[in-house]
């Protein structure tokens, strides 16, 4: 690698607007016709509905209120911890009325990370919306999971002595709660991806 | 050797706190965000087949037509390339877009502009880019309209883009705007990014080279997305 390259800049972000629906999720503000189906509907497709967990949750803003015009997209591993390009993306937005987003999906498994440790079972989870001019991403861990050892989270130990604005709370059988917190005193950690 | 995003250049991306845009006062977090090497998270992402893509997805003018009727407005080509960070070509990215229509409205229900609905015009498209990271839309110019933000305010004539390549830390939201429009220099958006090469670089430019041959006002946007390097872990044996 003696080759020095030129790196480019990368295109800057923009919000998202409060219209994001249009292009993202058409069908689910009800114009129908053009896209054939909303993507990220399911994350799995061909996986059993039964033994999907559900983790709920909202998004909360600096004077507390539960947002319902942002978009979350989700990234994550089967349950056996492997990534592949066809499944695991998954595109939801809070119900308009009880302002929670609810996702349905197999709980991922551990992680073999590139440099051969494991990660412990997580789901990336990034939020778009009016008023972020950038999409923020961060990271869905699990109450009840190791987390010991995992490279990320021994990262952010470093920095803040709190982890758990990643952690999702057990609050039922194969039922998580993971609110989200943009501003304040329980400001969610944030990660430059 | 192992693939690791390069790192994210901030100067050359808004700031999430920036007051001027009234909206990011309650919603930009105040923490810095946490920096750490790409993991097998990052570095993977969904990939979508070229089969979701229907045959008018690309053209807005057509897409969402009654009975043949095109949406008011004048009907333009935005196109170009999706690269990464060293001029790579993506094959295989998915761009979604949505825009107001002529009359600067959104077909959308948060939409409290008194502008009128096209009912011709939805305002959404997507395509996977070509083998040389092509794309191109078919649309109609989108208006310029007025929003709340320190007392009215207008939005200069743009396009979103949502954009995936191939993983995850490649993903980019952004706005396209049009070459000339006078609105983009007072645009808080715009002005959130502090590098005026960066945020010059989202403005497309009108290709008059494609006069005759498009026979519609063409505007190129090219879209340079996240680079991936090759990296040593300290910890691992050469050849493991």
């Amino acid at each position: 690698m003696s080759d020095i390259k030129t790196v480019l800049d990368e295109t800057p972000f923009q919000t998202a607007g409060p219209f994001l629906h249009i292009g993202c999720l058409p069908n689910a503000i009800n114009i129908e016709g053009v896209f054939d189906n909303d993507l990220g509907v399911k994350p799995f497709v061909n996986k059993d509905y039964d033994k999907f967990i559900k983790i709920t949750g909202s998004v909360f803003d600096g004077d507390g209120k539960a947002l319902d015009d942002i978009m979350l997209e989700s990234w994550q591993s089967d349950e056996n911890g492997v990534y592949s390009p066809e499944s695991g993306f998954a595109r939801f937005v809070p119900n308009r009325l009880t302002k929670k987003f609810n996702l349905y999906t197999v709980k991922p498994g551990f992680i073999n990370n590139i440099d051969g440790k494991a990660q412990s079972p997580h789901i990336l989870l990034s939020i778009s919306s009016r008023g972020l001019n950038m999409t923020l991403n961060t990271r869905i861990y699990f109450e009840g999971d190791d987390l010991t050892s995992d490279p990320l989270l021994s990262i952010v130990r470093n920095s803040r002595n709190d982890v758990s604005s990643l952690v999702a709370k057990k609050i039922d059988e194969d039922i998580f709660l993971f609110d989200i917190f943009l501003q304040g005193d329980k400001e969610t950690i944030f990660l430059d991806i | 050797m192992v693939e690791a995003l390069i790192k994210r250049n901030l100067k050359t991306h808004p700031q999430l706190n920036f007051p001027d845009y009234k909206s990011s006062r309650l919603r930009a977090p105040k923490n810095k965000k946490i920096s750490f090497s790409s993991t097998s998270t990052e570095i993977s992402g969904p990939v979508f087949n070229k089969d979701i893509i229907g045959k008018l997805d690309n053209d807005l003018t057509l897409n969402f037509s009654k009975n043949n009727i095109l949406p008011i407005g004048h009907k333009i080509i935005v196109f170009g390339t999706i690269s990464d960070q060293f001029a790579n070509p993506i094959e295989g990215a998915l761009i979604e877009i949505w825009q107001a229509n002529a009359a600067g409205k959104y077909l959308h229900h948060n939409d409290n502009n008194t502008a009128p609905i096209d009912p011709n015009f939805a305002g959404c498209g997507r395509y996977i880019t070509s083998s040389k990271g092509y794309y191109e839309f078919i649309t109609i110019q989108p208006g310029p309209y007025p929003y709340p933000n320190r007392g009215i305010e207008w939005r200069p004539m743009h396009i979103h883009f949502s954009v995936f390549g191939k993983n995850f830390g490649q993903r980019l939201i952004t706005q396209m705007y049009f070459e000339g429009d006078p609105l983009i220099n007072s645009c808080p958006m715009v002005n959130s990014i502090p590098d005026e090469k960066a945020k010059h670089s989202l403005i497309s430019t009108l290709d008059t080279s494609r006069y005759n041959t498009k026979k519609l006002l063409s505007y190129k946007f090219d879209i340079i997305l996240r680079g991936t390097n090759q990296t040593f872990f300290e910890n691992r044996k050469e050849g493991l």
